[in-house]
């Protein structure tokens, strides 16, 4: 039963590989082009900061540090933030979710799948990239194995709830025409509260403060500074934390689906 | 003048159908109202979260610099509202064969492939990009001459980005799938939202005559703040029509690379 089940989702993943990689232009500008231009903007304005203000830190970070943590975030945006699911509403929408409620696999695990093979090629992105930034720049230093191993187990994390939250901004499909806009807004409020632009650090303390009440910093943030050596946030708090959120958003996302199934007109059948 | 009659004529059913389109989904409507505010906000706040620990970057402290911002969400927000809808289409288009109908039209089709879509909801939301714009232009004591012409070089950013963008575009023509595109478009306006002088000599170089992005707003913004660098707003003019000239060119060549997946 087990291995029946281990069959499908394996031969699920190995599709879900294939069809990523199948228009490999179209794979590079929509998931490793957006990452790498979000960097090298950061890598160009952080250095202008530095360098036409004559500062040598602020915050706490010099010039390196604050490039070294921007290449981290390139690396967990790799590694945590999967573009899976964004055709699940048109699923919906056209009805094409109706095969799969006769499927011996499920919505979700299939989508689940998907998003392994993604998470797969995404791992391969990410050690290619690191492995680059290693040679090519000198502010770049590999982490201790700790840290290494300790930031890879987070933000591998992170993505499992970063899917989570795609596949259930995708089921409000069930109520919206389009969620793509739900996307959009939740892509750009995270960039912005995770410190994916600038470390948190340079917010002000009473936004900071706050947004540890948030998941948002353990988005990007905290796995970054995991990969930087620091480890005062805690292994095991960090992953309590993501993990209540993993299953916050697997009950919504599941309790979403019910809900929403009762709604379906499977339009176009 | 009867050509931009008809034309006029055309457009204004386009205006009337989105809107239908739009006020039938209102969730959607308000939704793209706070995505847009959203990302105003994030722009803005970015910046002056790195102005609370540095006095200047460059040549600009913070009131130039939100001012350049300012500028670029106000043509974002036109682009938004009148361009960015009709791109997101047009790879849809290609796939399915559905350009076919609009060769067919009698029409320039370049007219109803790019400007077809608009966002009636986006419209509303002009109020606020043009209220920092107008703050910031207080705040650096802008002349008379620099407010009169300041719209104008808002229109002018906004036809150099979708210039550019529609060269681009017309690469979808050879590609079988071209969503990807369009994140390559969205990436281009990224590079734009920044000053030039953030970026480093070939990356500059490169962003301001091979894709010219950073002429977008910085060519505009460095004329508004010293009319003595004019120089770059006539980089960007000729710039402008050698991207022209190239879509002219690229369109008869895409063209005849289409292979209408319906027929």
């Amino acid at each position: 039963m087990i291995s029946k089940e281990l069959a499908k989702w394996l031969q699920t993943i190995k599709i879900g590989w294939s069809n990523q990689l199948a228009y490999k232009l179209n794979f590079v500008l929509l998931v490793i082009g957006p990452t790498l231009v979000f960097f090298f903007i950061k890598y160009n304005l952080w250095t202008a900061i530095y360098q036409l203000q004559d500062v040598d830190t602020i915050q706490g970070y010099n010039l390196s540090q604050m490039l070294s943590y921007q290449v981290w975030v390139m690396i967990v945006g790799f590694l945590a933030q999967s573009y899976n699911s964004m055709n699940l509403a048109e699923d919906i929408r056209l009805g094409r979710i109706s095969s799969y409620l006769i499927y011996p696999f499920g919505f979700w695990s299939f989508h689940t799948a998907n998003f392994f093979a993604t998470q797969l090629i995404q791992f391969i992105v990410a050690a290619i990239t690191l492995a680059f930034s290693a040679v090519f720049f000198d502010f770049v230093s590999l982490p201790t194995l700790t840290s290494l191993l300790s930031g890879l187990l987070i933000a591998l994390l992170v993505g499992l709830l970063w899917f989570q939250i795609s596949f259930i901004i995708g089921l409000v499909a069930f109520w919206l025409e389009e969620t793509w806009v739900l996307r959009v807004i939740f892509t750009t409020i995270t960039q912005f509260f995770s410190g994916a632009i600038i470390p948190l650090e340079l917010y002000p303390d009473w936004l900071r403060d706050w947004l540890f009440y948030s998941p948002f910093p353990y988005l990007t943030f905290v796995p970054v500074r995991f990969f930087l050596g620091d480890q005062s946030f805690g292994l095991a708090p960090t992953i309590a934390i993501i993990g209540f959120w993993i299953a916050v958003t697997l009950a919504l996302g599941r309790f979403i689906w019910s809900r929403g199934l009762k709604l379906y007109t499977a339009a176009g059948m | 003048m009867l050509r931009i009659k008809t034309y006029w004529g055309i457009y204004k059913e386009f205006i009337s159908n989105c809107f239908v389109e739009a006020l039938s989904y209102r969730l959607h409507f308000v939704l793209l109202l706070v995505m847009d505010m959203i990302f105003y906000l994030v722009s803005l706040g970015s910046v002056d979260f790195i102005f609370q620990h540095v006095e200047h970057i460059g040549p600009w402290h913070r009131t130039e610099f939100m001012f350049f911002i300012s500028f670029m969400i106000a043509i974002d927000h036109l682009h938004m509202t009148f361009i960015s809808e009709s791109f997101w289409n047009l790879s849809h288009d290609i796939r399915t064969g559905k350009l076919d109908f609009i060769l067919l039209k009698p029409v320039n089709s370049l007219f109803p492939i790019f400007f077809r879509h608009i966002r009636p909801g986006t419209m509303l939301n002009g109020l606020l990009p043009w209220s920092f714009l107008i703050y910031y232009g207080h705040q650096l004591e802008l002349n008379v001459i620099a407010w009169v012409v300041l719209p104008v070089l808002l229109i002018f950013g906004l036809t150099l980005l979708t210039s550019i963008e529609i060269l681009i575009s017309l690469s979808m023509f050879y590609l079988v799938e071209s969503f990807g595109i369009n994140f390559l478009r969205m990436q281009m306006q990224q590079l734009s939202r920044w000053p030039d002088f953030i970026y480093r000599f070939y990356a500059r170089k490169f962003f301001s005559f091979v894709i010219p992005v950073l002429l977008i707003g910085s060519a505009p913004i460095h004329f508004l703040l010293d009319f003595s660098q004019w120089q770059r707003l006539l980089e960007a003019g000729i710039l402008l029509v050698i991207v022209w000239i190239l879509i002219a060119f690229g369109w008869r060549r895409a063209l005849r690379s289409y292979e209408s997946a319906s027929s």
